[in-house]
């Protein structure tokens, strides 16, 4: 059984570089799950959380879409969905605008929140409509 | 016609039930009539499952809006062929075709086994009806496609579009081949551990499940890719998503599966090990389908939350791998190795690298992928893992991996000598570092696409000169021509020279995977008659012209077309055209990119967005400003093609081998292998 020690010490050694890699990769790559006021909660106590990778799930703001076809140029404010409107600030986002991008859709934007309040977008998805599940409620409409 | 759908459901339930106790009963006191009904069982759930899924195929045909079913993924403007399809579009219908394809594949097992392995046939089959049982108990409780609705819908809700796609309907039922599949091997291991036959056996006769379960997979994984890069529009093939991880997870473990059971085979190693990794294929299979179906993890597809349903397949998992360790921690003594480990430098040592690589890249996926319900689960707070990890973590794994692809099988068994080495290995590396070398001076800089060539020509060079080998070798004893021998080497060496197939094509793969570093992208608003420019990373300057904006009514949705006219260096090079298309029937709108393949580069172009849309259909602004993002993608091609070599060689692979082509055992005390084949000549 002595002999197969050496290669135990292989194996381990392959299995703590892979686990190097894993912990190493999730350093760079964590994105927190927030609601906009979970988010404004955070960075109110860390300011630190800024340089966190987040994703926020909000809803678009009525009457707050702004996009400029040529620039590609995006804005408009997300709202929490669940505390009825009160928390909201602007997003910045550069790009195409999302295929089902409206007024009033539910959203997951991926980004940083900048000092100046205002969430610089590195991705918008639009949340609705992927759904590939049929809701029964759609038919009672 | 439909409620005799119904029926047949419940029958095969009630027959799959008192098969799996009979078949059980009767191998445990040897009642051979227990068993010969249940195999007939078998049969018996199979014509009643096909029954079932006609008529759900019938209902969607008949537009029968009363069942939810088919009122949540059909209409009536819906194409012929997605109606068909249908049966698999949506959860309840998955899970039912998921059983029919058991149940078929049980079927072929006892038809096959019907006059030998008699000893396992009891609990295989027993193992088969468990879990079919399962699948249709989930069926008719919580997931049935029969239910209605309580009222009749004049229409149904159509289907979603992007889910229209001829890619996109082949992928499911690939994959569930795949999964059930491997269910096979899996009833043969469960067997083999309670009946207590555990020497090569169940691995031999299960041989060609495994391959069809990993071609069946490969393929799967491959279509969805295709899909994915036609039909979402950001011009990747691979997200880390989710679900495509879930079908990633059991490829991982199967592959390394089918590469251990060499091990066993030849060198009576490995035995505990191979047992848990075909149960973990198998686990891992029926998680992939659970984690698909229940959408427990917010997924690009996720078919959404259902979690009565993760529940149910949660608790069903917890069963079979408790079960399963508890038979393997029963059987320890009679899984010990015959041998041991002697080198570093040997097949063996090669072969088990392989084996914790793909293991431990199982392992960080899984992880990478269940992250946010840890998290959420310690903390409270849902935090997910993107892109980077698993690339970080898993291209390491796969340039070792393709290393070992050319060392593996030519490396000696047991210890390999300096003068093995040498002969086997000196060309190869010269190959990879004058192509490494050739890249650098042509100006590539990104490591990790010079790894992926170098040591992709190394590997390509060790399968060339095998072959080549091989071909002289028979050329030269049988007295018989290049291409004659050529033919001859693989027909009767299918399994070996099948492999090889594959791992070229893997190779083809993973260089189109590096194309990936030299991506190029460009994004411009043009009115009509302006253009935009890319330049190619193969020196290409590709040139595009926003000609022209047309529109028009189709039943079920308006689709707006640009037309955009392409020179490649100043040459005129066609035309292309990218779409918008809103859905009536759902309320969306869906991107049609359009894609100018070449051998060795995609051009790929997206409509990112029109500027009034509504003018164009109003007629008051035909030709509005257009948003056009425009991507090279470099080698995607290759993988295409990579997967296809891969598909064909698994074939090879899979086909009936030649009469006494068995493989010969290597004898424990002596270096040289005694077969006298001579493509297994070394040292």
């Amino acid at each position: 059984m002595k002999k197969q020690r050496k290669f135990l010490v292989g194996a381990v050694a392959v299995l703590g570089v892979v686990g190097y890699l894993m912990v190493t990769g999730m350093r760079d790559s964590m994105v927190y799950y927030l609601t906009p006021s979970e988010l404004v909660a955070k960075t109110t106590a860390d300011p630190s959380f800024r340089e966190m990778g987040v994703k926020v799930g909000g809803r678009v703001a009525a009457g707050t879409v702004s996009y400029d076809q040529r620039t590609l140029d995006l804005r408009f404010d997300v709202v929490d969905i669940a505390d009825g409107g009160k928390t909201r600030f602007p997003v910045h986002y550069q790009g195409p605008l999302p295929d089902t991008f409206e007024e009033e859709r539910d959203v997951v934007v991926e980004g940083r929140f900048t000092e100046g309040g205002v969430f610089e977008a590195t991705t918008v998805l639009t949340k609705c409509g992927s759904r590939y599940e049929a809701v029964e409620e759609d038919f009672l409409k | 016609m439909t409620q005799i759908g119904e029926v047949a459901l419940w029958i095969a339930l009630l027959l799959a039930g008192w098969g799996a106790i009979a078949a059980f009963v009767g191998g445990r006191v040897g009642r051979g009539d227990l068993v010969l009904s249940a195999e007939k069982a078998v049969y018996g759930v199979w014509a009643m499952l096909t029954v079932t899924s006609l008529a759900i195929i019938a209902s969607f045909l008949g537009n029968e809006y009363r069942y939810k079913y088919v009122a949540g993924y059909s209409n009536r403007d819906l194409a012929f062929f997605y109606k068909v399809t249908g049966l698999w579009a949506g959860q309840t219908g998955s899970l039912v075709f998921w059983a029919l394809l058991l149940a078929l594949f049980a079927s072929i097992v006892v038809w096959q086994n019907r006059s030998r392995n008699r000893e396992f046939m009891p609990y295989v089959v027993g193992t088969l009806l468990v879990v079919l049982a399962f699948f249709l108990t989930v069926v008719v409780s919580v997931s049935n496609p029969f239910e209605q609705l309580a009222f009749i819908p004049a229409d149904g809700r159509g289907l979603n579009p992007q889910l229209q796609n001829y890619w996109m309907t082949i992928h499911p039922p690939a994959l569930y081949l795949g999964f059930t599949a491997f269910t096979v091997p899996f009833a043969f291991a469960v067997s083999a551990l309670l009946s207590g036959r555990l020497d090569t056996r169940w691995i031999t006769t299960t041989r060609r499940w495994t391959l069809l379960a990993w071609f069946f997979l490969t393929c799967g994984i491959i279509f969805g890719m295709m899909w994915a890069y036609v039909e979402l529009g950001w011009g990747g093939y691979w997200f880390w998503d989710p679900v495509e991880n879930a079908s990633l997870l059991p490829w991982l473990t199967g592959t390394a599966f089918l590469h251990s059971v060499m091990i066993q085979e030849k060198r009576g190693m490995l035995k505990i090990w191979n047992i848990l990794l075909i149960l973990s294929t198998f686990l891992l299979s029926i998680f992939a389908t659970f984690l698909t179906r229940s959408g427990l993890i917010e997924s690009v597809h996720s078919f959404a939350q259902n979690l009565e349903i993760a529940y149910i397949f949660l608790g069903f998992l917890s069963a079979l791998t408790l079960v399963s360790a508890a038979l393997v921690w029963w059987r320890r003594d009679r899984l010990r190795a015959e041998n041991q480990l002697e080198s570093y430098l040997s097949r063996e040592a090669a072969f088990l690298a392989n084996n914790l690589l793909f293991v431990a890249a199982m392992f960080a996926v899984l992880w990478g992928t269940l992250f946010p319900l840890i998290s959420e689960g310690a903390t409270g707070q849902k935090i997910a893992v993107g892109p980077p990890f698993f690339n970080k973590v898993n291209i390491p794994i796969g340039l070792v991996l393709l290393a070992l692809l050319g060392i593996g099988p030519i490396i000696a068994w047991r210890k390999a000598t300096p003068r093995n080495l040498k002969r086997n290995f000196t060309l190869p590396v010269a190959m990879a570092v004058l192509v490494g070398a050739a890249l650098w001076v042509s100006g590539v800089r990104h490591v990790y696409a010079l790894l992926t060539f170098a040591l992709g020509a190394f590997t390509m060079t060790t399968i060339v000169v095998e072959f080549w080998k091989g071909t002289r070798a028979r050329a030269h004893i049988e007295g018989e021509g290049v291409g004659r021998a050529f033919v001859h080497l693989i027909e009767r060496n299918r399994r070996r020279y099948g492999g090889y197939i594959v791992h070229a094509g893997l190779v083809i793969c993973f260089m189109g995977f590096a194309g990936k570093a030299y991506n190029v992208e460009a994004e411009a608003a043009l009115s009509p008659g302006e253009s935009m420019t890319v330049r190619s990373p193969f020196g290409h300057t590709f040139r595009l012209t926003y000609e022209d904006m047309s529109w028009y009514n189709a039943t079920n949705m308006t689709k707006l077309i640009t037309s955009v006219r392409v020179e490649q260096d100043g040459r005129p090079a066609g035309m292309m055209t990218a779409e918008k298309r809103a859905y009536k029937q759902r309320d969306e709108v869906a991107s049609e990119v359009g894609i100018r393949r070449a051998w060795n580069e995609d051009l790929y172009l997206i409509l990112a967005g029109i500027d009034d849309a509504n003018g164009v259909v109003e007629g008051t602004n035909p030709r509005p400003v257009a948003t056009f993002r425009v991507l090279v993608n470099p080698l995607v091609p290759w993988i295409w093609m990579g997967g296809f070599i891969m598909a064909v060689g698994t074939l090879i692979a899979l086909w009936p081998a030649a009469q006494g082509a068995e493989v010969a055992r290597v004898p424990a005390r002596q270096a040289r292998p005694v077969a006298a084949k001579p493509q297994m000549v070394e040292a």
